[in-house]
């Protein structure tokens, strides 16, 4: 039975390793050629430390070249899920219902659900292989450029946070069981393939709209008033600002203390002045609240266990498909 | 329970409101070859697929063998569906393959020697480059690989050329022949039926008008000619009489020969088209 499906599958699965070593190899190329570049541009140290504290054109340089190639390597990590519930799992029952070939393995001696399960865990397993290996080698080389590329932008930055942990793989989960639901549901591959690809982009938007909205965000004060980033650390999210009192409870109205220090004619302010006309009128220390970075981990499990959870549902409606089909 | 190789009791399938199948009973013996009759519609594809498990009735039961079927495929049973499914990707040594992966009793031999019947089939040729002939070969091969005791073969022959349909039938004698093998299948040919089949159930419907041995049916059926305008008085039940200018013509079932009309016995072609000419003519009525 396995190699049944195996067959079947076998233009999936050359498209998949072909795919994979091309991937590879041009990953691999590429992050070589860049390593060569930070060696070339003297900027190694600067991969650990930020570009604020390794100023100077190399960097910047080496920014225009390789940030958005990389920065295209984490969207394609993100692409493939879709493309695979759309590629794989859409057509894994619908193509048989379509075709009729169905009819052809129910009217073997094997079990509807035998039949069902080696289709699905066979198919399943070398796209999310591929899966694996491809966060792996983007992941491998967001890390060679470290604080020079989207790392640089913290765990919650969208393409790295979605890029690495278990998410591609939840992601991958999630939409291969949708592809197989909505494929066994409504028997034709185009349908399932639109309502694949439409289902997934808008649960995967929602859901990451409301990423944020999971994380307790902590307080971090300054007495520093005018720097809006004020004891935030690199990679930190900053979801809300304020002002706090001599006593501190916070201030509801900080624009109406501020207005009372813009001077009447247009002169320059030292940030001295502003800063004590500010503490006169009872701003005493700014506040932000920011998410902290530890937290990425839980919200990454958060996340895929939803995605997970939606999974085993769609696993259960294409039993229920498969078996009412005649 | 009836160890019949097929033994049907008040079966009825509805998809919905429409009845499908009502209140089948019929039996079929050991090793006849029963054609399956009856008009488009008539219920014949949803017989089989009930007879080999694929659909459970909505009420009534199967048993082949005397064992119930429900709602999988029985062991003992092979089912060659109207599309003749492959895998069009295969080639046919991998479609044997697949076979043979897919059932628990599968004799590789008795598929093969399936294949090199007749012209035989090139085994690395792939399905899809197959002519109709060498498909239904394949899935007739399919379905021999599983040992079946009872074949179920739904329009076996449609979409096949004259030498084809000869040729198909010819392996399915072949198959009763040598293993006794009970065969159940449906077709619109008649004059090819008539030469293999010695058994026939007549579906209309969903019910079974006329099941059992072809001879002992005909012996059971005249047509009657007479003159235009006189009523035919007999005991027996007209099935379909039609009328012209000068005489009137009926199939009628039992009874006595009435006086006065020529009787002959109908062939099995007549006889059908008797029953599918009433059929038709009483849904026209029901319009």
């Amino acid at each position: 039975m396995i190699w049944t499906v195996w067959r079947q599958q076998r233009p999936v699965f050359i498209t998949l390793a072909t795919g994979l070593v091309v991937a590879a190899a041009a990953i691999l190329l590429l992050r070589a050629g860049m390593v060569a570049d930070l060696h070339a541009g003297n900027i190694v140290d600067c991969v650990r430390r930020s570009m604020e504290s390794c100023r100077g054109e190399a960097a910047r340089d080496f920014q225009k070249t390789w940030y958005d190639l990389i920065h295209i390597a984490q969207v394609v990590v993100i692409v493939v899920p879709a493309l695979i519930g759309v590629f794989i799992g859409a057509p894994l029952f619908a193509r048989e219902f379509e075709q009729g070939t169905h009819v052809l393995a129910f009217t073997q001696s094997v079990s509807r659900t035998r039949w069902m399960a080696t289709k699905f865990l066979v198919a399943a397993f070398p796209a999310l292989l591929f899966v694996a290996v491809l966060q792996l080698l983007v992941r491998s080389w967001v890390n060679a450029a470290g604080e020079l590329g989207p790392l640089a932008g913290g765990p919650y930055y969208f393409t790295t946070f979605e890029a690495q942990g278990v998410s591609p793989i939840a992601y991958t989960l999630f939409a291969y069981t949708l592809g197989v639901f909505v494929g066994a549901l409504f028997k034709r591959t185009l349908v399932a393939i639109t309502l694949t690809l439409g289902v997934f982009v808008a649960v995967r938007g929602a859901l990451a709209l409301r990423r944020e909205d999971v994380v307790e965000p902590i307080r971090v004060l300054s007495n520093d008033l005018t720097d809006p980033y004020a004891a935030v650390e690199r990679g930190q999210v900053v979801v809300g600002t304020g002002f706090l009192d001599a006593k501190g409870a916070v201030v509801a109205d900080p624009s109406a203390a501020k207005t009372k220090c813009v001077p009447n004619a247009p002169i320059e302010v030292s940030v001295e002045d502003r800063t004590a006309c500010w503490q006169q009128n009872g701003l005493a220390r700014s506040f932000r609240d920011v998410l902290p970075i530890d937290q990425a981990t839980t919200v990454h499990l958060l996340e895929a266990s939803i995605f997970a959870g939606l999974a085993v549902l769609f696993v259960l409606g294409s039993v229920w498909a498969v078996r009412r089909q005649v | 329970m009836n160890a019949s190789p097929v033994h049907a009791e008040s079966v009825a399938k509805h998809f919905g409101r429409t009845r499908a199948l009502d209140d089948c009973t019929f039996t079929l013996p050991e090793g006849s070859v029963t054609g399956l009759v009856g008009p488009n519609g008539a219920g014949k594809t949803t017989l089989l697929s009930l007879i080999a498990g694929l659909a459970k009735p909505t009420s009534g039961s199967i048993s082949v063998h005397g064992t119930a079927v429900r709602g999988r495929m029985h062991p003992d049973v092979s089912l060659l569906t109207q599309r003749r499914p492959l895998y069009e990707q295969f080639t046919v040594r991998e479609m044997m393959r697949a076979g043979a992966a897919m059932n628990d009793r599968w004799s590789a031999s008795r598929a093969d020697e399936m294949l090199d019947l007749l012209a035989g089939v090139d085994k690395d040729a792939q399905v899809r480059t197959l002519s109709a002939g060498a498909r239904t070969q394949v899935a007739i091969a399919l379905a021999l690989g599983r040992l079946p005791k009872v074949l179920l073969l739904d329009e076996p022959l449609s979409d096949l050329d004259p030498l084809a349909r000869d040729e198909t039938l010819r392996l399915v004698m072949a198959e009763v022949a040598e293993r006794g093998t009970t065969v159940l299948l449906s077709s619109h040919l008649l004059t090819d039926l008539g030469d293999v089949c010695d058994h026939l159930l007549l579906l209309d419907e969903g019910r079974v008008q006329v099941s059992g041995d072809i001879d002992e049916i005909l012996g059971d059926h005249q047509i009657v000619v007479g003159a235009a305008g006189v009523d035919l008085e007999t005991d027996g039940v007209v099935v379909d009489s039609s009328h012209t200018a000068r005489q009137t013509t009926a199939l009628v079932r039992g009874g006595s020969v009435p006086s006065g009309w020529q009787t002959t016995h109908p062939d099995l072609e007549a006889l059908v088209m008797g029953y599918l000419r009433a059929s038709r003519s009483r849904r026209f009525a029901r319009q």
